[in-house]
């Protein structure tokens, strides 16, 4: 059931009536882009972002007029609440189509260039790029690039995205799918995304040389963006994959892991590539370094939250949810939070896991072992502690849609779990 | 026999006594290496006061003696002494330069080399030490590291530099660390199970541990390499990274493609070899601060160098045995890579054409194709390129000083020539 919106008086702007279609769930993209419109004169684009409180919408604008630009200073944001009529219960997540709807457009260029960077050498790499980079990628790392360009742009007065802002979005993209398609091979993972991961179908071969190739790449367009704080950053990333791989290998059923140990692999194999995408974005800014250390936190904090997360889902989803099997991590020996938490209170886990889950029915008793243990329930915990500290690092920004969208990042998120 | 060297007088501050340069001991390479090595480490360097020297063997009968670091002053001018002496020997069997030879003037700076490699791989983790070691010490000749070592020595003259810089020794670390990974995943990629006579990486440990001691090796190159804050550099070994994967891409694409021509064989070439070979000595060059026209004929010279270099490997493919090769003798042929012999042989072997579109499907094809390749004139022709390049080579280097490391890099084209005589 569509409600319209009233006329909202945005500073120096005045809108029409707009249907925000709050009550259409299944289209998402059509709600964003209705309010992401060209006719209502200097607003820009806006962003509806529903909330499971009250059931209540806001519109708010994601990019400030041009004068707060150039002042430095956003307009706070002024919403209007809106009341629903009772909407059945389920709930209206949000979703990263929506947040990053307002860089829609730069993802989307992100997209074609990704395609033939890696497409235009080799008819066989384009069909790899195309299962690994058409297999539902969130773009979440590209994303979280722009989203933190925009929301810095401000304090330093830039008015649009930078070539070097893309280019980083893209070798940030090339260096996550790259570490995807080499992963798989070293987990020897057959599915991914729903789809077959690049070495089932293709075969070891071109999944280590698609995986190679598209490291190569990154590294060539990042030495030529000549910036050498960002190429130290980056490559440091690099190397936190590589040793977080072998972390991992070389623990796996070890039931010793400790909750640090688990937070640095997490770190080496997640968050340090995240940390380096908020960062590099506000370095290319040329924004304070008190600001970008604060944006590295930030990255850090939201993608350790996003791991924790991930690895309850591997308990909690089936495998149709989330396009591969299920509980694969503890199969493969892979100690997870939710399983280091539960290890404190069952022993019987721990004998299970050495054994390798080599009896019957071992793996369900396991994952079992793990929801009554509580283990699901300390690592939402820790997941949500993660998450604040995220939010707190969002503070040094300017109110904006955009600083708004981060920090709905986080919360989308978090709601994977609830 | 041992054959006394007369007294030599080497221009300025020194006078050398009598010593026993043993030219003529022929017996074994062990003793070859005692009386060039560790006698010329104890008489060279501590007696001779004018540091370590290098004799140099050659076909023409007589040998050289010749400082390998030119004193103090010499360096500070920037010119190099270039006395030579020649002494006649009597007929010998001729000798082939060896690698260890010419890398003797480096030899301790090849040694930290060497453990610092260790080190770096191995800290990590105990796989990957095993794998480290596994390719490490499988006879690896360090030609690349011994490049950068002798090109920065022979640079530092013009530069008045003195010693190898911190920067010289991460080069040549980083350069190795670059060549082994691309080496542990090529055969991954080509599938082999034997490289330098011993098994290879993943063949012995598995392919997950070739593909992460790959990985992990690369990722420590690029830090090392971020971390010499040169963007120059950085560039350049970025694409050298790039080339590697542009090479081994059209390597597979291209197999049994019998329409490949010389132009698409030496890109593939400079791709795969010349491209980092070029950037150790172009690196070197930039690192001992020689203006840009020395560091660019440093580029070519290592471009000329590594393409003769591959060219000869892909010669010696077909001309050694399996032993000899430490791999399957005429495996690139097998694999239906087409290299420089086979496509000079294309020219005018229609049957051999026939042959490797067949994919060798019928037994005994294979000898038949590289009996084609000898009889077609392949080999020679392919002689003949690398040649063509060695010559390059070796006038890429007139704009160096006359030094002992300047003819040690002469030797090195001679010595990669010599291969295939």
């Amino acid at each position: 059931m569509m409600t319209s919106c009233r006329n909202i008086d945005l500073g120096t702007s005045v809108l029409d009536l707009i249907s925000c279609g709050c009550g259409r769930r299944q289209f998402p993209k059509t709600v964003c882009k209705i309010g992401v419109t060209r006719s209502y004169g200097g607003g820009g684009n806006l962003l509806f972002i529903r909330r499971d409180v009250g059931r209540s919408c806001k519109a708010v604008p994601t990019k400030p007029k041009e004068i707060s630009l150039v002042n430095g200073i956003g307009e706070a944001a002024k919403t209007v609440s809106f009341d629903l009529r009772q909407e059945s219960s389920s709930k209206q997540p949000i979703s990263l189509v929506n947040l990053f709807g307002v860089v829609a457009d730069d993802l989307q260029t992100l997209n074609d260039n990704l395609l033939s960077i890696v497409g235009a050498e080799n008819p066989v790499l384009i069909s790899a790029a195309e299962q690994i980079f058409g297999a539902g990628g969130k773009r979440m790392r590209p994303g979280l690039v722009f989203l933190v360009s925009r929301a810095t742009a401000e304090l330093a007065g830039l008015k649009e995205l930078t070539m070097e802002h893309r280019r980083l979005g893209e070798i940030i993209e090339m260096i996550h799918t790259a570490s995807l398609i080499h992963d798989d091979v070293l987990d020897e993972s057959d599915m991914r995304r729903g789809k077959e991961t690049v070495h089932e179908l293709f075969g070891t071969r071109v999944a280590v040389l698609a995986g190679d190739f598209m490291f190569a790449q990154a590294s060539w367009y990042l030495a030529n963006l000549e910036n050498l704080e960002v190429i130290k950053l980056i490559s440091q990333v690099i190397k936190d994959f590589a040793s977080g791989e072998i972390k991992q290998a070389s623990s796996l059923f070890d039931c010793d892991v400790t909750l640090e140990d688990y937070l640095l692999k997490s770190y080496y194999k997640t968050a340090s590539l995240v940390a380096a995408s908020t960062k590099g974005a506000a370095i290319f800014s040329r924004v304070d370094t008190d600001v970008t250390e604060q944006m590295y936190e930030f990255g850090k904090n939201l993608g350790l939250s996003f791991q924790v997360v991930d690895d309850i889902l591997d308990f909690t989803q089936s495998s149709e949810q989330l396009g591969k099997p299920a509980g694969s991590d503890l199969a493969k020996g892979n100690l997870t939070a939710p399983v280091i938490f539960a290890l404190e209170k069952e022993p019987r886990l721990r004998e299970i896991i050495e054994s390798e889950f080599c009896e019957e029915g071992s793996l369900e008793e396991g994952i079992e072992l793990v929801r009554e243990g509580g283990g699901i329930r300390r690592a939402q915990e820790l997941a949500r502690e993660k998450a604040d500290d995220a939010l707190k690092n969002l503070q040094c920004l300017p109110q904006s849609g955009f600083r708004l969208a981060l920090e709905e990042m986080v919360m989308f998120n978090l709601e994977r779990i609830d | 026999m041992m054959m006394s060297c007369r007294n030599i007088e080497l221009g300025g501050t020194s006078v050398l006594d009598l010593m026993p340069c043993g030219c003529s001991c022929s017996s074994s390479p062990t003793s070859r290496r005692i009386l060039f090595g560790n006698r010329s480490k104890t008489i060279g360097r501590r007696s001779y006061g004018a540091g370590n020297m290098v004799f140099l063997r050659r076909d023409s009968g007589s040998c050289r003696a010749i400082p390998a670091k030119p004193k103090e002053s010499s360096l500070v001018n920037g010119l190099g002494e270039d006395k030579t002496v020649m002494i006649n020997l009597r007929q010998e069997p001729r000798k082939p330069i060896s690698l260890e030879n010419l890398f003797e003037v480096v030899a301790d700076d090849l040694q930290s080399l060497n453990d610092n490699l260790l080190s770096i791989v191995g800290a990590e983790n105990p796989v990957l030490t095993s794998a480290a070691e596994q390719i490490f010490s499988a006879g690896g000749k360090r030609m690349r590291p011994g490049l950068v070592f002798l090109v920065s020595q022979a640079t530092a003259d013009l530069a008045g530099l003195k010693e190898l810089t911190v920067e010289h020794r991460r080069l040549a670390e980083i350069i190795e660390m670059i060549h082994t990974a691309s080496l542990i995943h090529d055969d991954v990629l080509d599938e082999s199970d034997m490289r330098r006579g011993k098994e290879t990486v993943h063949e012995l440990f598995g392919t997950r541990v070739a593909v992460l001691a790959g990985d992990f090796m690369f990722a420590q190159a690029s830090w090392y390499l971020a971390n010499l804050e040169n963007l120059e550099v950085i560039k350049l070994i970025s694409q050298v990274i790039k080339d590697f994967a542009s090479g081994e891409i059209k390597q597979a694409s291209s197999l049994f493609d019998f329409d490949v021509k010389l132009d698409d064989y030496l890109l593939k070439s400079y791709y795969k070899t010349a491209s980092l070979v070029a950037a150790s000595t172009k690196g070197a060059a930039i690192f001992s601060r020689v203006e840009s026209e020395v560091a660019e004929q440093m580029y070519q010279f290592g471009k000329n160098l590594g393409l003769s270099f591959q060219v000869v490997d892909d010669i010696l493919d077909f001309t050694q045995s399996s032993e000899q090769l430490g791999k399957p003798a005429a495996n690139d042929l097998a694999k239906g890579n087409i290299t420089a012999p086979v496509i000079f042989a294309l020219e005018n072997e229609p049957r051999l054409r026939e042959i490797i579109e067949s994919e060798f499907c019928e037994p005994g094809s294979l000898e038949e194709a590289i009996e084609m390749v000898r009889s077609g004139g392949g080999i020679k022709r392919a002689q003949e390129l690398a040649k063509e390049k060695a010559e390059l080579a070796l006038k890429n280097l007139d704009c160096l000083p006359r030094s002992g490391f300047r003819s040690a890099l002469e030797d090195m084209v001679m010595f990669n020539l010599e291969r295939i005589d």
